[in-house]
């Protein structure tokens, strides 16, 4: 397994805070990573740093680098990144009535000349992406007027459209349903791509990313598999409440549950406690 | 398929509408000796003059200029994403206002060049002012905003100079600001459509990545578009379409935000659609809206610009009602 991405002493810092901390770590190839954290821990950050969007890694108060395939990330050009990186942006904002299919085109953009014509190639790849997010019947329907969790899909289906390496998303299970955010991640998780998202849903996490990275306040707290991240300890301190870590008996991933200490139940106060120290 | 179909009618109707609107105007001249010009020669001499020196020059210029116009519009609603955004409110025609209000009181003579030679640099200069402006707030999207603003500034120190002005200088800069077909020659054409040619190859090669703008800067930048280049690149080319326009026409407004807006409806919202519907059916309508002009009122005319901006004012007033009931 050769590093896909390696980022090295990553730092950003604006004049009032210090958005990231000394952030190392490598990606291999095929690795499927969840990205978690309290809210304006940097999660969102590190992506934008991981695509350098907006040449964002030439801005001063960043510091550290990206290297994509050895090479480092700030000499790639935006369309040689647009080859390697897929995004699926958290809020798409769609002026006009675009249809599905033409939202599903855009995808095709940078694997084309500007004077190459539409393929049947392409045609089938829209098809087949559409199929495996299960909204092939929207083909023509109005992007703007679909559901929160349909536009979703629609944006991973373009993201396969443009056939990426590494697959990119920002909170790909907002405004999704239980049915959607598990059928959605496990079509994620199956896709042969290395992929890295932000998750807010711990227990989502834990089920479908085989590594997760756990950001506070900017620095990286842990940095392994779910069982070894998802500990009381570290999420009491990163979350500032405690929490109970468990195994789904069916599924065999760790679970955790989070609770406000004063509503713990009468009885179990002892246990809890006990369980803490 | 069937918008190719639609295109290719569209594009027949537009060579319909050019030959039928030769018959129009202060000169009677009939289907049967308008064929025979075209066929054979005409055998009148004054028809000869009306049809090839007179008329056909005008509607080619109608022609070239709704298609430009219209694709002005289309583009920078498009790269502003902005479906309200107009060259018009964009500062481009002030700015020519301007420059064609400074060369008329400046150079009493040889204003055959000077006019549309000044009216493009001043549309340039408000151009740049507006992009300066936009660049300085670091919000390429109000753009329109700063084009607004720019375009009252401009508007005022032409008023102040037509006012000090002399007063024939001043009738003919507003005349010319009401816009008329009625002076151009087939050197403006040429011109006119040369520009357009060049804009629209642009356009046709980097339509995909236009397209992609239409989900957002951050979408369209995850897919490898230069976003602010190719903003840049395009606003570039609508100024220098309307500039040329508005140069020789003078001042037609409205046809860039209505245009688009129907072709959105019946040929669609992705940029080679609409493109190349807005061209078709802008040229259409500027046929037409001159061929009115022209004869509507026995013995005068009737500025283009009167009509399309009255047309115009009531479609958009259409369009907010529609919305409101829509919402």
């Amino acid at each position: 397994m050769s590093a896909l991405l390696n980022v090295s002493q990553l730092n950003w810092r604006t004049s009032h805070t210090c958005i990231l901390q000394d952030i190392s770590l490598t990606i291999t190839k095929g690795e499927v990573i969840g990205i978690i954290g309290p809210n304006g821990a940097g999660k969102t950050s590190l992506l934008r740093c991981l695509i350098n969007q907006n040449n964002i890694l030439t801005k001063s108060g960043l510091s550290g680098s990206v290297h994509l395939k050895n090479k480092n990330i700030i000499n790639y050009s935006t369309k040689e990144l647009a080859q390697h990186f897929a995004l699926v942006m958290q809020k798409p904002d769609p002026i006009f009535a675009l249809s599905v299919q033409d939202v599903l085109k855009m995808g095709l953009l940078p694997h084309k000349s500007i004077f190459s014509l539409e393929s049947d190639h392409d045609r089938g790849k829209i098809n087949n992406a559409l199929s495996k997010v299960g909204l092939l019947h929207m083909l023509n329907n109005n992007f703007a007027t679909l559901s929160g969790g349909e536009q979703q899909r629609v944006l991973i289906a373009r993201a396969l459209v443009q056939s990426p390496q590494i697959l990119i998303l920002d909170e790909p299970t907002n405004h999704l349903d239980a049915f959607y955010q598990h059928q959605l991640l496990h079509l994620i998780s199956k896709l042969n791509i290395t992929v890295i998202m932000t998750v807010h849903d711990l227990n989502l996490a834990s089920s479908y990313c085989q590594r997760l990275l756990l950001l506070n306040k900017g620095k990286l707290i842990s940095d392994g598999t779910p069982e070894q991240v998802l500990t009381e300890t570290q999420l009491h301190n990163a979350f500032g409440l405690p929490c109970q870590q468990k195994v789904n008996e069916i599924t065999g991933s760790t679970q955790v549950s989070f609770y406000l200490p004063e509503t713990q139940h009468a009885n179990n106060t002892s246990t809890v406690n006990t369980h803490h120290e | 398929m069937n918008k190719v179909i639609l295109l290719v009618t569209l594009f027949f109707l537009m060579l319909i509408s050019g030959f039928i609107a030769l018959s129009f105007g202060p000169a009677n001249i009939t289907s049967a000796q308008l064929m025979s010009c075209f066929i054979d020669t005409c055998h009148n001499k004054v028809i000869d003059v009306v049809v090839w020196q007179v008329r056909t020059p005008r509607i080619l210029v109608a022609m070239a200029a709704g298609m430009g116009l219209a694709i002005a519009g289309a583009i920078l609603q498009n790269t502003t994403r902005n479906p309200l955004a107009d060259p018009y409110l964009f500062g481009i025609v002030s700015g020519a206002g301007l420059g064609a209000t400074i060369a008329n009181i400046t150079l009493a003579d040889n204003l055959t060049v000077a006019l549309p030679l000044a009216a493009f640099l001043g549309a340039l200069f408000s151009v740049v002012i507006v992009l300066f402006i936009a660049k300085l707030l670091q919000r390429m999207e109000q753009l329109l905003l700063a084009g607004v603003a720019v375009s009252f500034m401009l508007a005022s120190i032409t008023q102040f100079i037509l006012y000090f002005g002399e007063p024939y200088a001043t009738n003919r800069v507003i005349f010319w600001m009401m816009g008329s077909l009625s002076r151009v020659e087939m050197s403006n054409f040429y011109v006119i459509s040369s520009i357009l040619l060049i804009a629209l190859f642009t356009i046709l090669i980097l339509h995909r990545q236009i397209d992609a703008l239409l989900l957002g800067d951050e979408s369209a930048a995850s897919l490898g578009v230069n976003v602010d280049k190719l903003r840049l690149l395009m606003l570039g080319i609508c100024a220098a379409l309307t500039a040329t326009i508005v140069a020789y026409c003078g001042g037609i407004g409205f046809v860039g935000l209505m245009i688009p807006h129907i072709v959105r409806q019946i040929v669609g919202v992705t940029t080679l659609k609409l493109i190349l519907g807005s061209a078709l059916i802008g040229a259409i309508f500027l046929i037409w809206v001159d061929v009115i002009a022209r004869s509507a009122l026995a013995n005068a005319e009737i500025p283009i610009g009167i009509i399309t901006s009255a047309l115009g004012s009531i479609f958009f007033l259409f369009i907010m009602y529609r919305t409101r009931i829509a919402t």
